[in-house]
């Protein structure tokens, strides 16, 4: 049986919109990956240890409540801190307070890290084809 | 502390004060004796319990929007914007989301680097690092009712300071604000620290301040059938009422369904006056609330005032003391302060237009009222059965036992084994009504309602109904359907 791809989701800072949360865990595991969902209220940290304890491909976050740029700065270095450089980041939600264009917010947090930036209102659908892609691209480069 | 639905002694209150007090080192600027003669000085005007009373003696559905940002003096052009341009009838406070969380130093640094940015990067405004000083500046400057609105657990030094800053109403409740805003805190707690704010109040009015306070009606805001937020507003009430609130207003979140959500508000008031007058609660004065929306919007601005001025439309034919107000950036995020107005002027609009009409007592909204009430009950009789006569310790049993549970909950104390749908004409209703205490008829009830809708669609009832339904209204429908 072939294994299941890890990922962990969860909803970070002092936000606790726990409605997409669900959502996207029951489309992630329907999709065939394996949901470490961490919930909402998630520090930084929790979502580095789960990702090392659990060697997970992709740590999920998402942010609705307008505090995105404070509570996700600093996510990336705390990953190549703790060994896991490589690792796929993505976020989405309602990154900051206020309408903003959002080619510069996609902007602002790919320069923090992340692989993906999501815009307020994907389906999860998308997010599920872009790790596939993302996933597949990574297994090529490592049996070259 | 023992959890019991009694009143506090003032030593009981006492002890807990000196504490919380201490939290973080604005507590020490507060002082009950001054804060009551600040109050004494209030205009009526300015007064929100008193405001209420006017709307509902006149009939009069008054308008209310969320409002907040970082820092002081942008906080008060933001509210006087939302009085002037947006005619609002009552005002509010929303403090940001780590006051909410008890994170004060994380709420400092986003003071901080909002002076830096030159924009507020919070999305409310953290009262309790303000201080009594800083907050009552907001008081002076703004010629309106003001009200605390949050969603915080603990929200005892937040009282205290926003009350005696002069602020007359305060959101929130043991039970309202913890399911919905928390992962893992207790309901013992949360009951308790609401009896703190309650009692508080109620201390308050023993001076003869009248504070009003309000249970934060929506929960999770998805598809909450109105049984289950009824069930946990008249709980929250009674709790309130036993620490010594005079004026209380209850709410309740649109479904959608127009019927659904006019029989709502009705059978919200009489369920209240029900339980409460079995429990003696005679002196407290009621009003109620309605809140437009709280799911998922389009983006599109023009579609996002159609769900604004239809829950305008329903909040004036149910005859809401109150409705609080969405914008046309809900999709996106915190508003603007020109589209919050704009949401509130095209509220104002709709409330005018049907002040003299009420949606007609028919047989159809009689039945709708006779279901929730009937539901409610059920829940509402097994939770004083589970406590063995105290509500606040039959609330924790209840939801322990799945006998109260809220849909979409992020707590870990809501079992979180109902599943909600809308039926074949959008009201909600339930295809796993999971440890509910409801009759044999009721069960049967929901499920005819979701195999109407599921033979209409040629699917059976599965999560993905769920999905749909929560994801319809940003699409441009009340139910999801299959495409």
């Amino acid at each position: 049986m072939e294994k299941k791809v890890k990922v962990v989701l969860g909803v970070i800072g002092a936000d606790c919109h726990a409605v997409g949360n669900k959502i996207l865990d029951y489309a992630l595991t329907a999709a065939g990956f394996e949901v470490i969902n961490l919930g909402v209220l998630v520090p930084q940290q929790d979502f580095v240890n789960a990702a090392i304890e659990t060697d997970a491909q992709a740590i999920l976050v998402a942010s609705l409540y307008g505090h995105g740029e404070i509570d996700c700065r600093g996510l990336r270095d705390r990953c190549r801190e703790a060994g896991i450089d490589d690792i796929l980041l993505y976020v989405g939600g309602n990154l900051v307070v206020g309408k903003t264009d959002f080619s510069g917010v996609a902007n602002k947090f790919q320069d923090m890290g992340f692989d993906r930036v999501y815009a307020p209102g994907t389906l999860p659908g998308k997010v599920i084809a872009d790790l596939q892609e993302d996933l597949t691209a990574r297994s090529k480069e490592s049996l070259m | 502390m023992e959890l019991k639905n009694r009143q506090w002694t003032h030593d009981q209150f006492n002890a807990v004060r000196q504490e919380v007090l201490n939290h973080w080192p604005t507590g020490k600027e507060v002082d009950f004796a001054a804060a009551v003669k600040y109050h004494e000085a209030i205009p009526a005007k300015r007064q929100f319990a008193k405001r209420l009373v006017k709307a509902k003696k006149n009939g009069e559905t008054l308008t209310q929007p969320r409002a907040g940002v970082a820092l002081i003096d942008e906080h008060i052009k933001l509210l006087n914007y939302l009085l002037t341009e947006g005619e609002a009838d009552l005002l509010p406070t929303t403090i940001d989301s780590y006051t909410r969380q008890n994170q004060y130093k994380e709420a400092q640094n986003g003071i901080e680097e909002s002076l830096k940015a030159g924009r507020s990067l919070l999305n409310g405004f953290p009262a309790v690092n303000h201080g009594v000083a800083g907050v009552r500046r907001v008081v002076e400057s703004v010629n309106a009712p003001l009200q605390v609105r949050h969603g915080t657990p603990d929200a005892r030094l937040l009282a205290e300071i926003t009350l005696a800053a002069g602020y007359t109403s305060y959101e929130g409740g043991g039970i309202s604000y913890n399911i919905p805003y928390a992962k893992e805190v207790s309901l013992e707690k949360t009951i308790l620290d609401w009896q703190y704010c309650d009692r508080l109040v109620g201390l308050y009015a023993e001076h003869g301040i009248e504070i009003n306070r309000e249970p934060f009606g929506p929960l999770t805001g998805t598809l909450v059938p109105p049984s289950i937020s009824h069930s946990v507003a008249v709980i929250e009430g009674l709790l309130a009422v036993e620490q010594g609130v005079k004026n209380l207003t209850l709410g309740y979140g649109q479904c959608g369904n127009l019927l659904q959500d006019v029989a709502a508000i009705q059978a919200l008031e009489q369920l209240a006056e029900e339980y409460f007058s079995k429990h003696s609660c005679a002196d407290c004065i009621l009003t109620t609330v309605f809140h437009q929306w709280m799911g998922g919007f389009p983006q599109d601005e023009s579609k996002a005032f159609g769900v604004i001025s239809w829950g305008a439309a329903t909040a004036g034919l149910a005859k809401a003391t109150k409705v609080i107000v969405k914008t046309p950036h809900e999709a996106l995020g915190i508003p603007t302060k020109e589209a919050n107005a704009q949401g509130l002027k095209a509220t104002k609009q709709l409330i005018s237009m049907l002040s003299d009409q009420a949606l007609p007592a028919t047989k159809e909204l009689e039945d709708e009222i006779n279901i929730i009430k009937a539901e409610a009950r059920c829940i509402l009789n097994k939770v004083v059965e589970l406590g063995q006569g105290d509500y606040a310790l039959g609330a924790v049993r209840a939801f322990a036992a799945g006998v109260l549970d809220v849909p979409f909950a992020p707590s870990k104390y809501s079992l979180n084994k109902i599943l909600p749908a809308r039926d074949n004409n959008g009201a909600v209703r339930l295809f796993d009504v999971g440890n509910l205490p409801f009759t044999p008829d009721l069960i049967a009830f929901h499920h005819d309602k979701i195999n109407e809708r599921a033979k209409a669609e040629g699917r059976d009832p599965s999560f993905q109904m769920v999905i749909d339904d929560i994801y319809a209204i940003s699409k441009g429908r009340l139910v999801g359907r299959p495409r």
